[in-house]
């Protein structure tokens, strides 16, 4: 994969922080439109494969949100070089995914067409943002930012030939593409029905259950029907989706409203200070998270004032008694609850290779590798995935499922788990010191040396670190630093 | 490090020594009482009803005997509602007894929050318990940590002797030596170490009994014992009792007042 046309003089000074596609990230217009937009590639079949297969957005949608932001800002760099590093990464990161659909059709992250399309429809939100808000842009700067975006898929893909040059056949291109590749694609119901409904709270409210679910019971499906009307008429019609009475108009005014926020001081919209205080977790060492601490013990306050006022369901009744969560004891989990929060990635219930190479990813983005370490990292993952999947597999369907996970309660930690933990100190281990300093220590786990960590001269050795990762991933021992990276979502 | 090693209870405000000595014997309202809620299974017998009739009576009666200590100035009211011994009561008289008390406890939560009563729940350790009840201490817990007016402690699932074995299991995990513990340092491991020293228990209905009630903390208390069953207690019931302690020669057995610990 050649990036070498990013480097070129005219084409340059279109991408970079001055570029409106730069501009619109603190838009918060942009968040509706990119919701849209996420639909429209997910309702291609191809793309829509790859997302049931290999996205975390179900499972971990908080914490996709921030790497796909801080990805974006990297191909936005004002230096071509961190650009060109971005790109690669980018380019490594889809090349391991491909497969096949439910309907046995192939599916390949690299597939040039399909990434161009993944850029038409960024570029046709943007442009739909601005005319759903009053604010249609004119001929001019529609024809600019068609550039960038046109500038965004070479600096990926080397050039942008799969997208037409002049912006009158992209419009026809766009269509032609809507109405007849686009599909129903379980992909995009999920993001429409299922993913705001069932989003589990970021990092900064996990402290608030009770507050969150009433918060994402009203603006769930109101999201969800904005995204709908704001979606292509034909779209609309293949895929069956609902005509809603005053959809539309809610719609309008959302982006209406949304496009407002213009008139707000300059930097009180902050795309990055959100989404950085969303992953903010309380234990973090950040001087930020002492406000923190304060807003959450607000919260659940509020909270649980909230719950106390519901109605009890079970009334005078005799209540159902669950197994109490607090039997299994402080400081473990049962195998159900790492299952679903540690082992299932991509949230479908089962476990399999893009689980864990979704951990892999976040590992490798975490500690920025560049090759071979990303490779060797991805290989010992790939080896202790067929040592779950002959040690866990029961029925012989290629993956693991929560109930076969369940009863095998299974030690995990053999020899193939043990070299991904030997691998990943390797990378974390930039300076290949044999010890982990805590700089490299915050550049994975994003805080400082825990106190109650086993240290020794403020340095974190290989065995204690292959002990730590073991205890995370088989003694389901609770509270590691491991929690933060794999855990939240 | 004593909050964790006692359960991770809250830990509220601490009373120095400087401050026990300082208020003499003659306080005119005592700044801790404790109530044993004695007499509801009687009071329903006398009138033929059921025992869990005695149990529904109770609520009026708590919710005026708190509202009557914060009016007199009380600091610290306790209330044994449920001991461990409880349990061995037949089961439908502590199934109701759960879902009563998780009615009054959320019934009372929005009152309790703007009166700034910090209210918490000594014991309730045991997995009988059900889950969402012990849910609803929490909530209860969580909600008015921050009150500065009357702390109310429910005594529920309590035991005397239960937390003295806690604070003995503490300062042994926390590898205290021997000659290092005091009374005062034993206090620091008891469950909520900011208790001060029981003033006055007032145990209705007649019985003169402890029951395994905050040993620790009754050590010099002065005792009641007034007739009423605790369904027809009510709050000139209660004054009368501060008015008996008032009363009182409290001499605490020639020891500095008030002590919750070591006397030196």
């Amino acid at each position: 994969m050649t990036t070498g046309t990013t480097g070129t003089a005219d084409e340059a000074p279109l991408l970079g922080p001055e570029s409106q596609f730069r501009a619109f990230f603190d838009d918060p217009r942009w968040a509706l439109a990119i919701i849209r937009a996420t639909v429209l590639e997910a309702a291609h079949p191809q793309i829509g494969a790859a997302l049931a297969d290999n996205s975390t957005f179900v499972a971990h949608p908080w914490r996709r949100l921030r790497n796909t932001f801080l990805s974006m800002r990297r191909m936005l760099d004002a230096d071509p070089a961190v650009r060109e590093r971005e790109a690669a990464r980018l380019n490594r990161l889809h090349a391991r995914m491909s497969g096949s659909d439910s309907r046995g059709r192939a599916y390949d992250a690299m597939d040039r067409a399909t990434r161009a399309w993944v850029v038409a429809t960024l570029y046709e939100s943007a442009v739909t943002m601005c005319r759903l808000s009053g604010q249609p842009l004119d001929q001019d700067t529609m024809e600019h930012v068609y550039a960038e975006y046109r500038a965004f898929l070479a600096a990926l893909d080397g050039d942008a030939g799969e997208l037409p040059e002049d912006l009158n056949d992209f419009w026809r291109y766009f269509d032609r593409v809507v109405e007849d590749e686009l599909e129903n694609t379980e992909a995009a119901r999920i993001i429409l029905y299922r993913l705001f409904d069932h989003l589990p709270a970021p990092a900064l409210l996990d402290g608030a259950p009770t507050l969150w679910a009433v918060g994402r019971a009203v603006v769930g499906p109101l999201l969800g029907s904005i995204t709908v009307a704001s979606l292509p008429e034909p779209y609309r019609r293949r895929a069956g989706l609902p005509e809603m009475p005053g959809a539309t108009t809610l719609m309008q005014g959302a982006y209406l409203a949304a496009g407002l926020t213009r008139f707000l001081p300059e930097g009180w919209v902050n795309a990055e200070t959100i989404i950085e205080a969303l992953s903010l977790s309380p234990d973090s060492d950040d001087p930020r998270a002492r406000t923190v601490t304060a807003l959450r013990a607000r919260m659940k306050r509020a909270s649980a004032l909230l719950r106390l006022l519901t109605p009890s369901s079970g009334g005078t009744g005799t209540e159902p008694v669950p197994a109490a969560p607090t039997a299994t004891g402080e400081g473990r989990r049962s195998a159900e609850e790492f299952f679903r929060q540690v082992l299932d990635q991509t949230g479908d219930g089962h476990l399999d290779w893009p689980d864990l190479a979704a951990m892999a990813r976040e590992l490798a983005t975490r500690l920025d590798l560049d090759e071979p370490e990303e490779t060797r990292l991805y290989d010992a993952f790939a080896a202790w995935w067929r040592e779950l999947q002959a040690a866990l597999d029961t029925d012989g369907d290629g993956r693991v499922s929560a109930d076969e996970y369940a009863a095998a309660v299974p030690s995990l930690a053999g020899h193939a788990l043990i070299r991904v933990a030997e691998v990943l100190f390797d990378a974390t281990d930039k300076d290949g010191s044999g010890t982990i300093d805590a700089d490299e220590y915050r550049a994975l786990f994003r805080t400082a040396f825990h106190r109650d960590l086993t240290t020794t001269d403020g340095t974190y050795g290989r065995s204690a670190f292959v002990g730590d990762f073991l205890s995370f991933m088989s003694g389901r021992r609770r509270n590691t630093p491991y929690d933060p990276v794999l855990t939240d979502a | 490090m004593h909050a964790q090693a006692t359960g991770g209870r809250p830990v509220g405000r601490q009373y120095g020594d400087q401050q026990r000595q300082d208020d003499g014997p003659a306080l005119a309202v005592p700044r801790h009482v404790a109530c044993v809620m004695d007499g509801n299974g009687r009071w329903a017998q006398r009138r033929s009803l059921p025992r869990t009739a005695g149990h529904r009576a109770a609520e009026s009666t708590v919710i005026d005997i708190i509202e009557a200590a914060r009016a007199a100035g009380v600091e610290w009211l306790s209330l044994y509602a449920f001991s461990t011994e409880n349990w061995n009561r037949p089961g439908t008289e502590v199934d109701y007894l759960m879902r009563l008390v998780r009615r009054v406890v959320r019934k009372h939560a929005p009152l309790l929050l703007a009166r700034g009563i910090r209210c918490r729940f000594l014991g309730a350790a045991d997995p009988r318990i059900p889950r969402e009840l012990a849910q609803d201490f929490d909530d209860l817990t969580t909600l008015t940590a921050g009150n500065l007016g009357m702390t109310l402690t429910v005594a529920f699932d309590h035991g005397g002797r239960r937390d003295i074995v806690e604070a003995a299991r503490s300062l042994i995990r926390n590898e205290i030596p021997a000659d290092d513990v005091t009374e005062r340092l034993f206090a620091d491991h008891l469950p909520f170490p900011d208790t001060p020293d029981v003033d006055l228990v007032i145990r209705t209905s007649g019985e003169q009994r402890i029951s395994n009630f905050m040993l620790w903390q009754v050590a010099y208390a002065e005792w009641v014992f007034p007739e009423a069953h605790w369904p027809d207690f009510r709050a000139p019931d209660f004054l009368a009792c501060l008015h008996a302690y008032r009363h009182r020669d409290r001499r605490f057995g020639g020891v500095p007042p008030q002590t919750n610990g070591d006397p030196s």
